[in-house]
């Protein structure tokens, strides 16, 4: 009797776990792992050492707590559309309040890898932690919209509600932080505040000790060489596959530490790692060969999408030393010209081996929706077209040759100006010689100089009437979807917006007032397809202005081993979202 | 014995005190901070940043952030806290130098298994065939760094590789589940892993140590007292391992002292060449990244270090050659 009541409390317990599960769409992966295939490790590398398990003082792109948080979050995004739906949050928010209070529910029994329940307590510690400037958190300014906080209130175990001080369309994404053990950092934080964080889940702290709201879990470190993660045993009781089966179906992460990307590229072909980024076409190539040559079963595909990076020249209009140049790089006429003379099929050509896209807008081609959204709203693309270009300098008051071939002015001046980008960087430093090549066929002399990374850094976000440089070809990348614009980039004062940055930090044009103004409403739009108009009228004013000249940005390939099963569809590979979920992926 | 390390240690201060000073200011004179890769994030404000400089003490003048420094590590023994592990320098570098010191100590024993047999064998057959083509390799050896030698040494392993399907490591210090062996397992599986950089580090150093052994002992051998040796009857052995060879080794003692700093230092470029999470690849790194303290903090260590091998080397000679007195 006691076995069969047991039996149906069993029962009963599993349908309601089952229900609250999260159930992973089964058009996320082109290849169903309807054999249930279970167990086994997926190897990656990665070039440089992990610095700290501590999800509050990490500030590396792919660290221990990013791997380990995988799989968390209140609401994630599908791949198939962009949007936001409900992950760890049990539906979609309550929006009350002019779009500025969300309210929202949180998914019942999910638990840490060590078994405690997952509570509103967790997301509140969290946010006061990474909230608390002594702590020094990277992700604290992700709390913070124009400068004012964003509260996070505990309503009861289950209800959260987050107040922000104005909409914005990065709200959901903004509350899909990883939420961090109340019981380990909420404690330790009550008792020594911001020093004792700092000093919680070192490299050396052992890894029985680390806990984890996500899909893996430390299972050893070895400083500069591996560190393996096991999968958290708790994770698969809210998400299953769509035929109901736990997830993940892997055992273990493994990340290797290699020495550079040739050394990854190495270990790729020799079939020690499961999946490597390819940099240019001989990466491609090489990969082809041993495939070719079947010494490695691998799938490859190049040119799945464009990265999300750019590369650009930006003018400096704050140039008090030197008036003359400061006019001319202020004259929309001469910046229009220079993006004439920018070849960028020939970049593409040269530079990134013709892997790589033509890119006219601050918007990174991968971001398709906003891009279309851009040319719609008639955003003008400045293209290759040296009789234009020289059309507009003849406007701005050269039409005279010197002996040279170089253009003058009526005082004989030749018109030139330095370009610097950093050394060591040799597609920037292809790029910067392809663009001087072009400009002294029309009679622009450009004198372009690598000088040290960090250096350059200091010369662009100088601030002040008189900054120190003339141009600069550098790239940026970061960014998202939901507003694929630059929160630090386009408003007028903030410290990318790099061709003005005056002491006050005033725009200099009306144009850039507008694209401020046009920044904010667009950041503040909840509705999809309004914002990218509003972000399609953004790109139209910065076309125009061209206050920044954008080049080209490399392409995404697709490389793994065969032994993996559970990637995207092709058509959902890109280089935003990856080419797989890890949840999905197994071992064939 | 006692005051001549007083002497030593009261010496040492300055040296110590210029050599932090050195470092410090150098490491300031690059353009730039540990910050500077953030400014280009467009997901970083500026306030964000400033409160990163503040936690971080980059917002105080260097003179002030030396002296603090200084303080630290004097009064606490604390090299201070690595930007980018954001934990004690000393936490960080330890395992490296653990790691460091298999590959350093097991290079150097085979070096010295290989410079003393070969540059003894030398001396006493100079002039020989066999002499004669040691000479000619090691020249050769002499020229290439051993950077250059391992790659030619992986060429080969990967040619082997694909030939024979042999699992040669070529990269690392363990392999895939080496948490999950037996103790034995393990130091095979490290064995395995070091062995062969280790070998390349011995035989590319040894050609020098080889040639000093060589001349010193020929040196030597012509001496007075070795000629009286043999002519009172002493075997050929005794008087070569005994006589000759304690006299011909004094120079290669005042350089034992050298091995300290060095064991810690890491094996150099062959630790980046064959990805063994040794010092120098950690130490490259944190120069990339200005890690300011990493960077102070282990140089001073190895700057100790050096003036601690420094005294040994001098008791060491005062042991092996009675003519010299410690004290």
């Amino acid at each position: 009797m006691k076995k069969i009541l047991a039996l149906a409390l069993a029962l009963t317990v599993g349908a309601a776990t089952a229900q609250s599960a999260f159930v992973w769409p089964a058009a996320w992966t082109a290849e169903q792992n309807t054999t249930n295939k279970r167990g086994g490790e997926l190897r990656l590398s990665a070039i440089s050492d992990f610095k700290t398990m501590n999800p509050f003082t990490s500030a590396e792109a792919d660290s221990i707590p990013t791997r380990m948080a995988t799989g968390s979050g209140l609401f994630t995004q599908d791949p198939r559309n962009d949007e936001f739906i409900p992950y760890m949050a049990t539906g979609a928010p309550v929006v009350s309040n002019n779009n500025k209070r969300f309210v929202v529910k949180i998914r019942q029994g999910m638990k840490f890898s060590d078994g405690q329940a997952i509570t509103a307590d967790d997301w509140i510690s969290t946010y006061k932690i990474h909230t608390d400037d002594k702590v020094g958190s990277n992700s604290r300014d992700t709390f913070f919209l124009i400068g004012k906080p964003i509260t996070v209130k505990k309503l009861d175990n289950y209800t959260l509600q987050f107040d922000f001080p104005q909409p914005s369309a990065s709200a959901l994404s903004i509350m899909s932080y990883a939420p961090w053990p109340d019981h380990v950092f909420g404690k330790a934080y009550r008792e020594g505040g911001a020093d004792a964080i700092k000093k919680m889940w070192g490299l050396g702290t052992n890894p029985s000790q680390i806990v984890s709201p996500g899909m893996w879990v430390v299972e050893s470190y070895r400083a500069g060489e591996r560190t393996v993660f096991k999968k958290n045993p708790n994770w698969g009781d809210w998400n299953k596959d769509s035929r109901g089966q736990e997830l993940p179906y892997l055992n273990n992460l493994s990340v290797r530490i290699v020495s550079d990307a040739n050394a990854a590229l190495a270990a790729f072909l020799a079939g020690q790692i499961d999946i490597v980024g390819m940099r240019n076409a001989d990466d491609l190539a090489q990969s082809k060969k041993a495939i070719d040559a079947g010494s490695l079963k691998a799938f490859l595909k190049p040119n799945v999408s464009p990265q999300a990076t750019s590369q650009w020249i930006v003018f400096n209009w704050n140039k008090a030393s030197d008036p003359a140049k400061q006019k001319l790089f202020r004259d929309v006429r001469f910046r229009r010209a220079m993006s004439h003379i920018a070849n960028r099929q020939a970049m593409v050509q040269l530079a990134l081996g013709g892997l790589g896209s033509e890119t006219y807008f601050s918007t990174y081609p991968i971001f398709k929706q906003q891009l279309e959204a851009g040319l719609a709203a008639g955003a003008p693309q400045y293209k290759y077209n040296l009789a234009e270009a020289t059309k507009l300098l003849a406007q701005v008051g050269y039409t005279k040759k010197n002996a040279q071939g170089y253009l003058v002015d009526k005082a004989g001046k030749v018109l030139e100006f330095n370009l610097s980008t950093n050394a060591g960087n040799t597609v920037r430093e292809q790029l910067g010689r392809i663009f001087a090549d072009e400009a002294k066929k029309v009679g622009v002399k450009v004198n372009f100089t690598p000088i040290d990374f960090n250096s350059l850094v200091g010369q662009l976000t100088a601030k002040g009437e008189n900054r120190p440089f003339d141009a600069i070809l550098l790239g940026l990348s970061g960014g998202s979807n939901i507003w694929s614009f630059g929160s630090n980039v386009v408003p007028c004062g903030t410290n990318l917006h790099s061709y003005n940055n005056p002491t006050d930090g005033k725009c200099a044009t009306s144009q850039e007032q507008l694209m401020t103004k046009l920044y904010y409403q667009g950041d503040a739009e909840l509705n999809d397809a309004k914002r990218r108009a509003i972000g399609g009228q953004l790109m139209k004013v910065e076309g125009e202005l061209q206050p920044v000249i954008y080049l080209v940005g490399g392409n995404y390939h697709v490389a793994f081993n065969e032994r993996l099963g559970g990637e995207f569809a092709a058509n959902m590979m890109d280089a935003y979202y990856g080419q797989r979920f890890q949840a999905l992926t197994f071992i064939k | 014995m006692i005051p001549f390390l007083l002497r030593r240690l009261v010496q040492s201060i300055p040296t110590l005190l210029l050599a932090s000073l050195l470092i410090f200011f150098v490491i300031q004179l690059a353009p730039g901070d540990f910050l500077t890769p953030a400014k280009l994030n467009p997901n970083i404000s500026p306030e964000a940043l400033a409160a990163l400089e503040r936690n971080f003490g980059l917002d105080r003048h260097p003179v002030e952030q030396y002296f603090l420094w200084l303080r630290n590590m004097v009064l606490n023994l604390d090299l201070g806290l690595s930007f980018s592990y954001q934990q004690p320098v000393l936490d960080v570098i330890k395992p490296r130098i653990a790691n460091s010191m298999y590959l350093v100590l097991l290079s150097t024993l085979l070096f010295y298994a290989i410079a003393i047999p070969i540059g003894v064998y030398g001396a006493v057959r100079q002039n020989s065939l066999g002499d004669k083509s040691v000479n000619v390799i090691l020249y050769f050896l002499l020229g290439f760094p051993s950077f250059f030698v391992a790659l030619i040494v992986i060429y080969f392993i990967l040619k082997m590789r694909t030939a024979t399907g042999w699992e040669i490591p070529i990269n690392g210090m363990t392999s895939n589940g080496f948490d999950s062996m037996t103790s034995t397992q393990k130091i095979l599986d490290i064995a395995k892993h070091i062995l062969i950089p280790a070998i390349i580090l011995a035989i590319t150093d040894a050609a020098g140590l080889t040639r000093v052994i060589r001349g010193q002992m020929l040196e030597v051998m012509r001496s007075d007292y070795i000629r009286t040796a043999r002519a009172k009857g002493v075997s050929e052995r005794t008087a070569i391992w005994k006589h000759t060879f304690r006299n011909a080794i004094l120079p290669i003692v005042a350089n034992i002292g050298g091995l300290l700093p060095s064991a810690v230092a890491g094996a150099g470029f062959i630790e980046v060449v064959f990805a063994y999470p040794g010092m120098t690849p950690m130490i490259l790194e944190a120069i990339n990244a200005q890690d300011l303290y990493l960077i102070a903090g282990f140089t001073v260590i190895t700057t100790v270090l050096l003036v601690i091998g420094n005294v040994l080397s001098d008791i060491l000679l005062a042991v092996v050659d009675p003519r010299i007195k410690v004290g």
